[in-house]
């Protein structure tokens, strides 16, 4: 049973994500994302973060994976919740939309 | 960065073609048949999920996730050593462990990137992170003092001497140099005098660049306005000598004089704004604010007005230039129901109407712009020629902002004149520190949205940011119509305020400022568009 509701669960994510990225969407709400992430300072933080742990472990001594793991807790905790509940709602509305059509 | 010797190899092999194929289809995809191929065949070929850090191998047709590390099993499997990331374009080597970077598949990427970007009307790929120019390189160099502005750093702070009732000025200076648009085009040293050397003894602008300089210089006395007051006398002559002068009038005659004394330099630049204001019918509103001055980029917002004929009910349109929108207070018609609806949006309280039918005093900043964007009956008095039905007729008025400005100048028109008696309204009016205009746009007079669905119509109304507001600055009047004195709270960092009274700056809080008699209130739209 609840594999079932896990299955179907995933079938859902699949076609959602279809339909984001069929429409582009998913392309609009990235570049909203993007510009929300800019406008707000999280770029330049992150960036200036990412600087002081290249500098710290040596620029040959690290991967993109080890920043991306070293950052990302910082990254999602530092993204201002109006941001989040803005994509949000974006989401709602398209998702509604398509429920419409 | 340098290419990784894998990719160098396989370029000589394979060429860029399987990489362009790849990125064209399944990571930019420009076009909405690729975008609807990209969305079926988007999954892993192992597990057959949509996992958000899919790669494509170089080699043969294979997706597979990063995170279940299919696509290293298969990497390793086949001896295909390198990948592209789907979601960037990004190219990893799995010899060398890490993301590689390859000139010539970045170049073709960006081209794909771009292509993409314009088909859907993107906006953030306008945005390029600054770098330093030479020029701005070698400044860097000669100066080496850095200062780092922290959170509770005051530079930026300087009270401002009174040179005999020029509180109406200083206040107005304050608010200026507080305003960030400004303060950064200021500080970025933008501006260009095109006067000759003599005459630049006369550029308010450049005044203004010496204040700027003068505020951040970091010193702490305060400062002596003199050279500005007499740049106002010399220009503005209605407000010469030590009387008692309008904070509104004088912000509006530096407006006009800054923008005059910037003309030099954006003469070539007003087309583009010339062709916004070109109103529907095809005819220019005439009026010559029309340039691309640091004044006009800033504070110039479009007011459309819609005159609707009672008879044929031709609607004729025309947009106006604003520097500023001034709110009638005191007792006025009631708003009808129906507009009542409309801005009835989340945010705005609905406190402030009295029921009765007879009359109502605004008693906040929404009730303000609600009367001020209230279809207003235009009496027997007042027929106006209808273009269509030729006769001339009574009509409906409505006033919509059409374009915001950056900084939205409110004045609450506290001074009355009007009626004979010269009186001034004390009464309080409420403001917000975050301001939605959208419900005062134009677009927002069909209140559909083109949505038919009632979730997504409501939805899509407290969605954007686009619209919204922060207040920065409030200038404030104490005392009566014929003797008085104007203060202001300015805004610094993000969530600080001051108190400017001439020489003396005091840290003020946001409550005191909520609770104060308003006069001139300055917002800062919270989002800027970038150019396209």
């Amino acid at each position: 049973m609840a594999d079932d509701i896990k299955r179907k669960d995933a079938q859902m994510r699949a076609t959602i994500n279809q339909k984001l990225v069929e429409t582009g969407e998913r392309d609009r709400l990235k570049d909203l994302l993007r510009t929300r992430l800019i406008e707000c300072g999280w770029r330049d933080q992150l960036k200036q973060h990412c600087k002081e742990v290249v500098k710290q472990k040596g620029l040959e001594h690290i991967t993109v994976d080890d920043l991306v793991a070293e950052i990302t807790p910082k990254g999602r905790a530092l993204v201002p919740d109006n941001v989040k509940k803005e994509l949000l709602q974006r989401i709602r509305t398209f998702l509604a939309q398509q429920a419409d059509n | 960065m340098t290419s990784c010797g894998h990719i160098t190899e396989y370029k000589s092999k394979y060429g860029t073609n399987q990489f362009r194929i790849i990125h064209a289809y399944f990571i930019a995809a420009s076009s909405d048949n690729a975008r609807r191929r990209k969305g079926k065949s988007g999954v892993c070929h192992t597990c057959r999920f949509p996992s958000f850090r899919l790669h494509a191998c170089l080699y043969c047709v294979y997706f597979g996730c990063y995170t279940t590390k299919h696509i290293h099993e298969h990497a390793f499997s086949k001896n295909h050593n390198l990948a592209a990331d789907m979601t960037y374009g990004t190219i990893f080597c799995f010899e060398c462990g890490d993301y590689v970077y390859d000139k010539e598949l970045e170049s073709i990427a960006q081209i794909q990137n771009e292509k993409a970007a314009k088909s859907l009307g993107l906006k953030s790929y306008n945005f390029i992170a600054w770098e330093p120019t030479e020029v701005e390189v070698e400044i860097l160099r000669q100066n080496p003092k850095r200062r780092k502005v922290e959170n509770k750093s005051t530079i930026g702070l300087r009270g401002l001497i009174n040179l005999g009732n020029t509180c109406f000025m200083n206040c107005i200076v304050q608010s200026l140099i507080h305003t960030p648009v400004l303060r950064d085009f200021f500080l970025a040293d933008k501006h260009n005098c095109q006067m000759t050397s003599v005459e630049a003894q006369q550029c308010l602008v450049c005044e203004m660049a010496r204040l700027f300089q003068e505020f951040y210089s970091g010193n702490r006395t305060p400062h002596i306005p003199y050279r500005l007051l007499h740049l106002v006398w010399t220009n503005a002559r209605h407000l010469a000598g030590y009387e008692q002068q309008d904070a509104h009038e004088f912000l509006i005659a530096a407006l006009d004089v800054l923008h005059r004394h910037c003309k030099g330099y954006s003469d070539n630049k007003c087309l583009s704004i010339n062709k916004f204001f070109t109103g529907r019918n095809g005819m220019t509103s005439g009026n010559p604010h029309h340039c691309n001055c640091i004044i006009d980029q800033i504070f110039t917002g479009g007011l459309q007005s819609d005159v609707t004929c009672q008879e044929c009910n031709n609607v004729s349109t025309t947009i106006d230039p604003i520097w500023d929108i001034s709110l009638d207070l005191g007792p006025g018609a009631p708003i009808p129901n129906a507009l009542l609806n409309v801005n009835n949006s989340s945010s705005s309280p609905s406190s402030g109407f009295s029921n009765s039918p007879g009359t109502y005093e605004p008693t906040s900043l929404l009730d303000c712009l609600k009367r001020f964007t209230k279809p207003e009956h235009l009496g027997s008095s007042a027929k106006i020629k209808c273009s269509t039905c030729h006769s001339y007729q009574e009509s409906t008025k409505q006033l919509t902002m059409k374009k915001l400005p950056i900084v939205a100048c409110f004045h609450l028109k506290r001074f009355e004149h009007s009626t004979g008696l010269h009186k001034k309204i004390s009464t309080f009016v409420s403001f917000p520190e975050e301001l939605d205009m959208t419900p005062f746009m134009s677009s927002s007079r069909n209140n559909t949205n083109g949505y038919r669905n009632q979730i997504v119509q409501e939805s899509a109304k407290g969605l954007s940011c686009d619209n919204k507001y922060s207040l920065f600055a409030v200038v404030n009047h104490m005392g009566t119509i014929e003797c008085g004195h104007y203060t202001c709270f300015i805004r610094q960092h993000k969530d600080q305020w001051f108190k400017c009274d001439d020489h003396l700056i005091t840290k003020a809080t946001l409550n005191e400022v909520l609770k104060s008699e308003g006069y001139l209130l300055f917002y800062h739209k919270q989002i800027l568009e970038y150019q396209q």
